[in-house]
């Protein structure tokens, strides 16, 4: 038999079970988002959401599944690294903006000398 | 990776690096006779030979890793995802997966994506930086010389383009393995700060096609598996057991 409870969250209609008033899943599962609870459920397993969920300040648990799920479906997009890739990236742009600026001051050091030994000859 | 035993980090101290007694083979870690892998003396259950885990987990401080991997993750869930995982990559994603555990542990809020805030704020502030002096350049290369740079509140970048968002499509096809070990230093101020949410990939175009395939690991890896030995260790002793009790009985036989 199913029960269609229209009102059930993402998580408990994916595990086709009935939905309490205090499931910990409902704030943060909308039946109109399944595949957000499928992401996590999938990397983390539905247990291991729960009980890290229950284990923190009700205020921050909005913040705690954002951010599970964004590593949940980097590690779906890229088994192998999963988000620690997107790091590798950051790094690798940090780098290059760094010699970006590095030569930027380089060439403003230039800039300055060239026009203050304008000035100079201008002078003289 | 290295398809030979004998240079397969495992996560912990001894074996890390490929060097140690449990990598030849899974010698040291696989049910083989040198007693449970540290995933299977965490799980206390019997290490079989083929163990998914034994060539990553070696049984002296593997066990203090798996504890945090099972503790985030779940012991079946881990062995699902590795079972997707060509052999010869796996090392990298037991290191990855370790790093994001124990992420988690530290940070029940956000993670590693603290981590990643970080560095998209280090990223903007530099960013930010390189259009203030570039518009300073170009003053400076006008005809009528300017003394004072110009204010900073509305950066004119002139020549600097911004790169373009990054997505997870933008994983390179081909590059150099990644340096591992300087992924993960980060710095102690993020860890306990709190900040609004926003889906990083947002910043980036939010891209979210399948891209695995593109994230091709050159060959070479004893590198990395350099690396990984040094990032495991980087974060200092090996995480504390996991306390909630006994462990999972799920994979028990």
């Amino acid at each position: 038999k199913s029960v269609m409870n229209p009102k059930r969250c993402a998580a408990c209609r994916y595990l086709r079970r009935r939905c309490p008033k205090d499931c910990v899943f409902s704030p943060f599962f909308p039946p109109n988002n399944p595949e957000k609870f499928a992401c996590v459920h999938r990397i983390y397993g539905a247990g291991n959401v729960s009980k890290m969920l229950q284990q923190l300040p009700v205020q921050t648990r909005a913040e705690a599944v954002e951010s599970l799920c964004f590593e949940a479906t980097c590690r779906i997009e890229d088994p192998v690294y999963g988000c620690v890739g997107m790091i590798s990236l950051l790094q690798t742009q940090i780098q290059k903006t760094e010699r970006l600026l590095a030569r930027t001051q380089a060439e403003i050091t230039v800039s300055q000398i060239k026009h203050s030994q304008n000035q100079h000859s201008e002078f003289m | 990776m290295s398809g030979g035993g004998n240079t397969i980090p495992s996560v912990g101290g001894a074996g890390c690096g490929g060097g140690g007694g449990s990598s030849s083979g899974g010698g040291g870690s696989s049910g083989g006779g040198g007693g449970p892998c540290g995933a299977c003396k965490f799980l206390r259950r019997k290490c079989v030979p083929g163990c998914i885990f034994a060539p990553y987990f070696d049984s002296e401080q593997g066990s203090a890793y798996f504890a945090a991997v099972h503790k985030v993750f779940g012991a079946s869930n881990v062995s699902k995802l590795l079972l997707h995982i060509p052999v010869h990559r796996r090392a990298d994603a037991v290191v990855t997966i370790c790093y994001e555990a124990q992420a988690r542990i530290r940070d029940p809020i956000y993670g590693c994506v603290a981590h990643i805030f970080a560095l998209q704020q280090q990223v903007v502030n530099l960013q930010a930086e390189v259009s203030y002096l570039q518009s300073h350049l170009a003053s400076l290369e006008l005809p009528q010389p300017q003394t004072r740079p110009p204010p900073i509140t509305q950066p004119q970048p002139l020549f600097f383009t911004p790169p373009p968002p990054l997505s997870i499509t933008d994983l390179p096809a081909s590059v150099s393995p990644y340096d591992l070990a300087t992924i993960v230093d980060p710095p102690t101020s993020w860890a306990t700060q709190q900040r609004r949410f926003v889906d990083p990939r947002n910043q980036y175009g939010g891209s979210s096609s399948s891209s695995s395939a593109a994230v091709g690991l050159g060959g070479g890896n004893s590198d990395l598996q350099a690396l990984a030995h040094e990032l495991l260790h980087r974060q200092g002793s090996p995480p504390p057991a996991a306390t909630d009790g006994s462990p999972s009985r799920s994979m028990s036989r």
